[in-house]
């Protein structure tokens, strides 16, 4: 059954505010983590340790939050016992949250990198970290797009961008390893760039979740069970 | 241990006449030439907890009376269709009521213990039902007030007033004086609306023992409460039945709007 998701339509006006709220919350944690991305890859692209650093000082803000929309959530079950969509809401939101602080810990990873100074002089490797930095900033405003109009459409143009994403991802492997081949003395160097484009597809996979969950809010069904190529046909077909 | 992964729950439309306890088909009730149900048709699953949701006024305690014919006590009512338990249809000229509503117990809202003693009110059925022999009546108050979870605390005072108990035994009181007939189907009107929310557990774990012996339905307002005990759930509005489904399926991804609208609620 397709449920369109009303949140203000409770008899209790407190309830619609809270539920609202709550969604909320992720819309407002997902907009400072696209604004902690943005300002890493400039901190890359400009090789500014110092704003690498407050990128990463900032991630406590995004912690808090998430243990805050936690015991929202909690709090929210103990006292309203929410049902159906209600439910599925306030657990969407709680996995959402964990994935979003999840992103906050791979920014700080890849700030790392900058902050090391340790960060390898190679073109390819500023123009890769950039172009996989971009795309992650494209498929994450795609993402939270998708969550706050719960628009299944938007949610599979989202998934779907984490390929390409893969796709870069690999690229930099290969590269990478060719450098580590052809300067072994300078491994641990490469081992750091590494992880740290390990991280930005660590980003890419978060966000394809919170995709998944916006047809999990929606249809109720296993987000797992249901195949985004599959979804997309249907969607297509029902125009 | 409670098994995650091993759960298995039989899907209303899947039940057999033999894992039905009650069958309900065509019915419809009329008070005054108003209709109060409408065509219900429901297969009530035999030895599980069925609860009846819905708002005040939607036919849920008429539907429930329907099964052991209580609706007949007011006159001017009007019943068609057919209730078919133990392959029997229990609307037919020559039921005798008296069997039947020995055999379908009844609990009300609020406990309405005879003026007597705990002892007497027990097997009350019984020596109505011309049961004489004392030690027979012995057995059965004992039983029934061990399933009821009441023995222990009443045992040394059976012959004191039933009047003296709390709400809670009083209502568990009323769960033994069912007992007592061994009954096939156990017909619980908002049982635990009066008491308080320990007492409502009790009350609680006592019915969720009882469906090893009795099918039971259970007519409640308290939505977690119907969450809680009951293995299958029906929406009832305006006399429709809309949804009738397992409890985890039906309060958690429930098939109609309105049930959804229902339960979280959104019923303006």
């Amino acid at each position: 059954m397709k449920r369109p998701f009303q949140l203000n339509t409770h008899i209790s006006a407190k309830y619609n505010q809270e539920l609202e709220a709550l969604k909320h919350s992720v819309l407002t944690m997902g907009g400072l983590l696209e604004q902690q991305m943005v300002n890493t890859l400039i901190a890359i692209e400009e090789k500014l340790p110092n704003l690498a650093e407050r990128v990463s000082l900032n991630d406590a803000k995004i912690d808090g939050m998430e243990q805050q929309v936690e015991q929202e959530c909690m709090r929210i079950i103990a006292t309203r016992n929410p049902a159906a969509s209600d439910l599925r809401l306030v657990m969407t939101v709680a996995k959402a949250a964990n994935d979003l602080e999840r992103i906050g810990d791979d920014i700080v990873r890849i700030n790392r990198l900058v902050q090391s100074k340790g960060m390898p002089d190679s073109d390819f490797l500023l123009a890769g970290l950039l172009d996989i930095g971009n795309r992650i900033v494209s498929m994450m405003r795609g993402t939270l797009d998708a969550f706050a109009r719960q628009d299944e459409k938007a949610a599979i143009i989202a998934h779907k961008q984490d390929s390409d994403i893969d796709r870069v991802y690999k690229k930099l492997l290969e590269q990478t390893a060719e450098e580590i081949k052809s300067n072994p003395e300078e491994i641990y160097m490469w081992m750091d760039v590494l992880w740290t484009v390990r991280s930005f597809e660590r980003i890419g996979d978060r966000c394809k979740n919170i995709c998944e969950y916006v047809f999990f809010l929606n249809s109720g069904t296993n987000r797992k069970k249901i195949s985004m190529k599959k979804n997309l046909k249907r969607l297509l077909k029902n125009g | 241990m409670f098994k995650l992964f091993e759960r298995e729950v039989i899907a209303v439309d899947e039940l057999s006449l033999n894992q039905t306890g009650i069958d309900v088909r065509e019915l419809s009730v009329e008070f005054d030439g108003k209709r109060v149900l409408n065509e219900i048709n429901i297969r009530i699953p035999k030895h599980k907890i069925t609860a009846l949701i819905g708002q005040s006024g939607c036919g849920k305690t008429t539907l429930l009376s329907s099964f052991n014919r209580m609706n007949e006590l007011n006159r001017r009512h009007k019943t068609t269709g057919e209730v078919w338990i133990d392959e029997r249809n229990i609307y037919n000229k020559r039921e005798n009521l008296a069997a039947l509503r020995s055999r379908v117990g009844m609990v009300f809202q609020r406990p309405n213990p005879f003026p007597m003693s705990i002892y007497e009110n027990v097997c009350f059925g019984l020596k109505i039902k011309g049961e004489t022999s004392r030690r027979v009546l012995d057995d059965a108050v004992e039983n029934a007030l061990d399933q009821a979870a009441l023995w222990e605390e009443v045992r040394d005072r059976l012959f004191d007033s039933a009047l003296t108990l709390s709400g809670g035994q009083q209502q568990r009181l009323m769960i033994a004086r069912a007992l007592a007939l061994s009954p096939e189907i156990l017909l619980l009107d908002e049982p635990t609306s009066a008491l308080d929310p320990l007492t409502t557990l009790h009350i609680e774990e006592l019915i969720s023992q009882l469906k090893k012996t009795c099918t039971i339905v259970i007519v409640t307002h308290n939505m977690q409460q119907a969450a809680r005990v009951s293995d299958y759930a029906a929406f009832l509005h305006q006399g429709d039945l809309i949804e009738f489904a397992d409890s985890d399926v039906l309060f958690t991804l429930p098939a109609k709007q309105q049930t959804e609208d229902y339960i979280t609620g959104r019923y303006g």
